[in-house]
């Protein structure tokens, strides 16, 4: 009897154990399947997503949404870090004693993803493709313009950089132009990446097409490599590089995918399918997906809105001055980014020595004032202004910001005509002969006031010419060339910046709006993503996630 | 037997009088038909008189109180500056009846012009009117609409402006018509093409009737034989095609609103704010419903009279 | 006429009888070899039309890109941050690598020369071959589209003959309602709202966003939204169509000789109403292949309409052009085929088959 109670209790037992081994089982595969933590089988993934099928995957476009993710599989010459500080990646030293001739060694440990070694010939390659006009490079003038043999070859005459001499296969010597104390911090970013010259560049000096992509058995330099690239389904897949010479980078994969709607994006992102973004702009992202996900250091970038000051009514200066002093720039913040991450601006500068105490004295709110000038000057009041027209408004914010504006310009004083075409400007671009008023932004890719505002207040910068309708101040030029001179260090540097703006701001010539945050665009559990001003990632081997 | 009137022989088209009235009375009897009238004659009232009589004004803003939901205070909320959602659906009214009137008005002048002329005097002008029908039909609407708008804005612009420095006259600043003339240029550009098919399969089956050939036969022109007998007769169905293709441009002024080739903003329209609002619906639907509901409304309603003016005009449906 | 005209004339009507056993039979008169040439003759005839109207049509959309939206290389500087600098040198010199320089018409006879052989040239922002873009996108597309009307044909035609054979009943009415209120909601609109409502609500079904092919599940979504307005308007023209035959002789005749009604729906109702719903859905596919753009922005497809889009935004002479001719090549291509098949459908359309 007690034989068969204990075998009907084990048999039982048995029975209940297979039950709920399987219950188990059940539970857990659902729970596994249901589960939004994004773990592969065999580590970590990080899945992003680009919001464009981008055709154009090749690094050496120095620009637009592709160029954000540079890092992950390229390596640049040094690199800024999270505190701005400058680090040696493929080259470990670089100096000059009359800052005009300037020798790198390169990391002898410097491998590409085939274990070939990285050479000054790869580097000199690298750079001379970069600066062909074929190759369409966007920003290649800010980091090689002042090398011998620049101008020749982006005028396109002439394939070679005669001022980058390659003595042996770890040295590279680079002749400038003229001296310039700053010339190794313009190296340090992925403006122009580190390719391998034999198969980016061609026998006849141009980019060779394709030359990226896997199936062209392209190596790769940097901590991950592409194996996959399918450009009509719009995805990519990274692996790790095995013969990277830095850090062993800690992701099993990475994968991009391309979702053009912001508003899947987001759901998508928040019920856990991808954990991160290349460029998400919405006005609800930190309601949607919390502060953490658009958070990031500020960086010398900064929007404002420019007075082309060669076009009626901006011509008169007290019209300008009018306008400006009748909007109420906080009012301006909140009504484009309430919830941040970025700053409301009063000057130009921003995140770079020599922004804080910089003296440049706030442009006031005094609408009664405003309207005062506004009707001393040559027009006599806001009715025989002509339309003011405004561009570069084609996102939400900014569209609201230039609504806001117009709206105060309509109260304050009186004037309707105020035009905006922000779809014309999706479709054919900003002309920028024909307007009043220009937002863009400004900014640097080195930690230095001068070069922030040699891009956007010295008559020689672009920002100058076509923004500012033929911008051109003596004192701002004679203060920025002198203090182009001066070594990185020297204090007078900063100070003869700061005096630069100020004389600028005599000429109320902008609007300030906001200096930017350069958001990580990805969820909590994602560690390691801060970026630098250079938009890149400043640790891709360190990403990781949980 | 007594004489029978001559009027009660004559077959509904060639006694326009009693057309009329027969469809008008058939018309009344449907319901839906009547409630499209009802929500359409509404709409334009609104769009005629509304801005003037709404609580806000349609461009004030008000930081205070963004994205509001709806109240008391404000019928449909406010948007995310502050503006009263309700005031600018009813100019956005006055935006879309202005687009899809003027867009219809233009659209079937031509396209009455072109189909009388293919339809009536045949070949060559048969061929080439039809070949530019096809043309037109077969270039995808967006890059065509896209394309025009972009070529013309630099000329028209530059124009306004040299017009206005050269007279100072202040009608040459205002910037909405010259929006205004864009989109009703290239949306009618691309809407005349069934109007004309229209108006040559009336004119085709028409020009071979007695009467007009007696009335050729009298030495009476060409043109006031179209205006006189054809037209007149041609207009039954190009009433119900009109009355479905103002819903149509007024969806079709929406949808490129969305795509970005509409009004610019600060100028309301249904489109517009429809796309923005479509940017943050999960967090605020009223900015997404009120503009939606209303085109929707609208749309509805052009197709019910439509659908009734149709059976109205074409007496066989055996009601 | 005589006797070798009239075989000519009849050779070239062509209309196709149907005999019982449905095989195809030229007319009388016309032997069947030169009645096979006759209709390869037309359809060359109607090709050969249409090259120098798409070239003109080309030609036009080219000047306006040209003069208007300029070229795609000076709008990449252009729209880029304000810390590019824009330096016209290096935009002139890219601009004459590329051959932007040259006059409009040496520009545009290039093109076609090119085309010519073939060759529909590189996308001048992305330097991708516009083939390869092209021929990744269009089948997409054309995929939907036929989708589409399979399921718009499959779904509204039955309903529009079921509400027109209710007529004014509330199952008209219901119909009728449902089929206006599908027309009434924008695809822009629809779209998003389904989209992220399935994605909120029901987080277990894989997210319909992508393209996987006619069979993949993703499909049905985008096709329900892309067939909303098509389904709402071949419901009221069938029941419109419906509604004019019912009245005509033949049918109440079979109905007085007892046929049952079934039968007459479908054997003596439905042919002379599938003329004009046939060349509406025509219409509506060329419609869709030509642009579902909110749907493919929406639903992530990578079709012909987000194709147009992005090469507007870059005004991208090559894409644009490559679209341009494909649109034109289909609208060309449906024209034919309901031309030639309106009188297999309708054996009374031959006279209105001119008035079309």
């Amino acid at each position: 009897m007690t034989n068969r109670n204990d075998q009907d209790f084990s048999q039982i037992s048995r029975r209940n154990a297979l039950k709920l081994g399987l219950a188990a089982g059940v539970g857990f595969s659902l729970f596994g399947a249901s589960a939004r933590i994004v773990m592969a089988q065999d580590g970590q993934v990080l899945k992003a997503i680009n919001p464009a099928f981008d055709q154009d995957w090749s690094p050496l476009r120095g620009g637009g949404r592709t160029f954000r993710w540079n890092s992950f599989w390229w390596a640049s010459p040094m690199y800024f870090d999270a505190d701005g500080k400058i680090q040696p990646y493929v080259f470990t030293s670089w100096d000059s004693p009359d800052k005009k001739v300037w020798t790198f060694k390169i990391d002898p440990k410097a491998v590409f993803s085939d274990g070939s070694k990285i050479t000054s010939a790869d580097i000199k390659g690298s750079w001379e493709v970069s600066s062909m006009p074929n190759t369409k490079n966007q920003r290649v003038d800010q980091v090689l313009s002042k090398v011998q043999g620049y101008k020749e070859i982006s005028a396109g005459s002439g394939n070679e950089l005669t001022g980058v001499a390659t003595p042996d296969e770890s040295t590279v010597v680079c002749t400038l132009t003229e001296a310039d104390p700053i010339f190794f911090m313009r190296l340090a970013n992925h403006i122009v990446p580190i390719t391998k010259a034999a198969q980016s560049r061609g026998s006849d000096g141009e980019e060779v097409a394709d030359w990226y992509k896997p199936d062209s058995s392209a190596v790769y330099s940097g901590p991950f490599k592409l194996t996959a690239l399918d450009i009509d389904a719009g995805t990519l897949t990274f692996e790790p590089n095995e013969e990277f010479f830095g850090p062993k980078p800690k992701l099993a994969r990475i994968e991009i995918s391309s979702i053009e709607d912001n508003v899947t994006a987001t759901s998508l992102i928040k019920s856990g399918e991808y954990n991160a973004h290349t460029e998400l702009i919405t006005s609800t992202i930190i309601q949607d997906l919390g502060p953490e996900f658009s958070a990031g250091p500020f960086i010398p970038t900064s929007q404002h809105f420019w007075f082309n000051t060669s076009r009626a009514p901006m011509d008169d200066p007290k019209v300008r001055q009018a306008l400006i002093m009748a909007v109420d720039r906080d009012g301006l913040f909140k009504a484009s980014y309430p919830d941040g991450p970025h700053k409301k601006a009063d000057q130009i500068l921003n995140s770079v020595p020599g922004a804080d105490n910089s003296g440049f004295e706030p442009y006031p709110y005094d609408p009664a004032a405003a309207k005062k000038l506004l009707a001393e000057s040559s027009y006599g009041g806001p009715e025989r202004l002509p339309k003011l027209l405004f561009v570069g408004i084609s996102g939400p914010a900014i569209q609201a910001a230039a609504q806001f504006i117009a709206e105060q310009w309509r109260q304050n004083l009186g004037i309707t005509a105020v035009d905006m075409k922000p779809q014309q400007d999706a479709y054919a671009g900003p002309d920028q002969n024909s307007v009043q008023i220009f937002r863009d932004d400004v900014g640097t890719r080195v930690p230095d006031a001068v070069s922030y505002l040699a891009g956007s207040i010295a008559s020689t910068s672009s920002n100058a010419q076509n923004k500012l309708g033929g911008y051109k101040n003596d004192k701002v030029d004679s203060l920025l060339a002198e203090a182009a001179t001066k070594a990185a260090d020297d204090p007078d540097r900063v100070k003869l910046a700061q005096e630069a703006q100020k004389a600028f701001r005599d000429d109320w010539a902008f609007l300030p709006w906001y200096s930017q945050a350069m958001s990580r665009w990805a969820t909590k559990d994602v560690k390691a993503m801060e970026k630098n001003l250079d938009w890149q990632v400043v640790a891709p081997w360190d990403v990781s996630i949980g | 037997m007594s004489a029978i009137p001559l009027s009660t022989i004559d077959t509904a088209e060639e006694a326009p009088v009693n057309l009329w009235r027969d469809a008008w009375h058939r018309l009344r009897r449907n319901k839906l038909a009547i409630f499209g009238l009802i929500v359409i004659v509404i709409l334009a009232f609104t769009a005629i008189f509304g801005p003037a009589l709404t609580p806000y004004d349609y461009l004030s803003q008000d930081l205070a109180s963004r994205n509001a939901p709806p109240s008391l205070a404000h019928f449909f909320g406010t948007d995310d500056l502050g503006r009263d959602v309700f005031s600018r659906i009813v100019f956005g009214t006055r935006t879309a009846f202005l687009v899809a009137v003027i867009v219809t008005f233009i659209a079937v002048l031509i396209g009455l012009v072109l189909g009388a002329v293919a339809g009536f005097f045949g070949n060559p002008f048969d061929r080439v009117i039809m070949w530019l029908t096809d043309v037109t039909m077969s270039v995808p609407n967006l890059l065509l609409v896209v394309v025009i708008n972009a070529s013309l804005k630099t000329p028209i612009t530059r124009w306004m402006e040299a017009q206005y420095l050269a007279t100072l006259n202040p009608f040459y600043r205002q910037t909405v018509w010259v929006d205004f003339l864009l989109v009703f240029g290239s949306m009618a550009l691309i809407s005349w093409p069934p109007y004309a098919r229209l108006v040559r399969a009336q004119v085709l089956s028409i020009r071979n009737r007695p009467y007009v050939m007696a009335a050729q036969a009298l030495g009476l022109s060409n043109w006031i034989v179209i205006l006189r007998y054809i037209v007149p007769n041609a207009l039954g169905p190009l009433i119900v095609s009109v009355s479905a293709g103002l819903g149509t441009a007024m969806v079709l002024e929406s949808a490129f609103s969305f795509l970005g080739v509409g009004v610019n903003p600060p100028t309301p329209s249904w489109g517009n704010m429809i796309s923005d609002g479509l940017r943050v619906w999960q967090h605020y639907p009223h900015l997404l419903a009120a503009p939606a509901a209303v085109l929707g409304l609208a749309s509805v309603a052009f197709s019910f009279l439509g659908d009734g003016l149709n059976d109205a005009l074409n007496p066989r449906g055996g009601k | 006429m005589t006797r070798l005209k009239q075989r000519r004339e009849g050779c070239k009507t062509f209309t196709l009888y149907f005999k019982k056993n449905r095989r195809l039979r030229p007319p009388a008169g016309c032997a069947g070899q030169e009645w096979e040439v006759a209709l390869l003759r037309y359809v060359l005839t109607r090709f050969a039309i249409w090259i120098p109207s798409v070239l003109i049509v080309m030609m036009a959309v080219y000047a306006m890109a040209f003069y208007g939206a300029g070229d795609p290389i000076k709008l990449i500087f252009l729209r880029a941050p304000g810390d590019v600098a824009y330096n016209p040198q290096r935009i002139e010199a890219i601009r004459e690598s590329a051959g932007l320089n040259k006059p409009f018409i040496e520009q545009f006879g290039l093109y076609v020369w090119n085309l010519l052989h073939g060759q529909f040239g590189n996308s001048l922002t992305s330097g991708r071959s516009v083939w390869a873009m092209v021929s990744a996108a269009a089948p997409v597309s054309f995929q939907l589209a036929l989708c589409s009307i399979i399921l718009t044909a499959v779904v509204a035609i039955p309903l529009g003959m079921i509400a027109a054979l209710n007529q004014n009943n509330r199952v008209d009415y219901t119909i009728l309602g449902t089929a206006l209120f599908l027309w009434a909601i924008p695809a822009y609109v629809a779209g998003p709202l389904l989209m992220v409502a399935l994605i909120v609500l029901l987080p277990m079904i894989k997210v319909p966003y992508g393209w996987g092919g006619v069979f993949d599940v993703r499909i049905i979504l985008p096709l329900i939204v892309l067939s909303f307005q098509p389904i709402a308007l071949i419901v009221r023209q069938t029941r419109a169509a419906v509604i004019e035959v019912l009245s005509e002789d033949f049918v109440r005749t079979a109905r007085a000789k007892g046929v049952p009604e079934i039968v007459v729906a479908l054997k003596h109702i439905l042919r002379p109403v599938l003329t004009p719903v046939v060349t509406q859905l025509g219409l509506i596919m060329i419609t869709i292949v030509n642009g579902a753009i909110f749907v493919e922005l929406v639903f992530g497809l990578p079709g012909l309409g987000r194709l147009t889009v992005q090469a507007l935004i870059n005004s991208d002479y090559p894409v644009i052009l490559a679209i341009t001719l494909i649109g034109s090549f289909l609208v060309m291509v449906s024209n034919l085929l309901v031309d030639m098949l309106y009188p297999l459908l309708d054996p009374r359309a031959n006279d209105s088959r001119r008035s079309r």
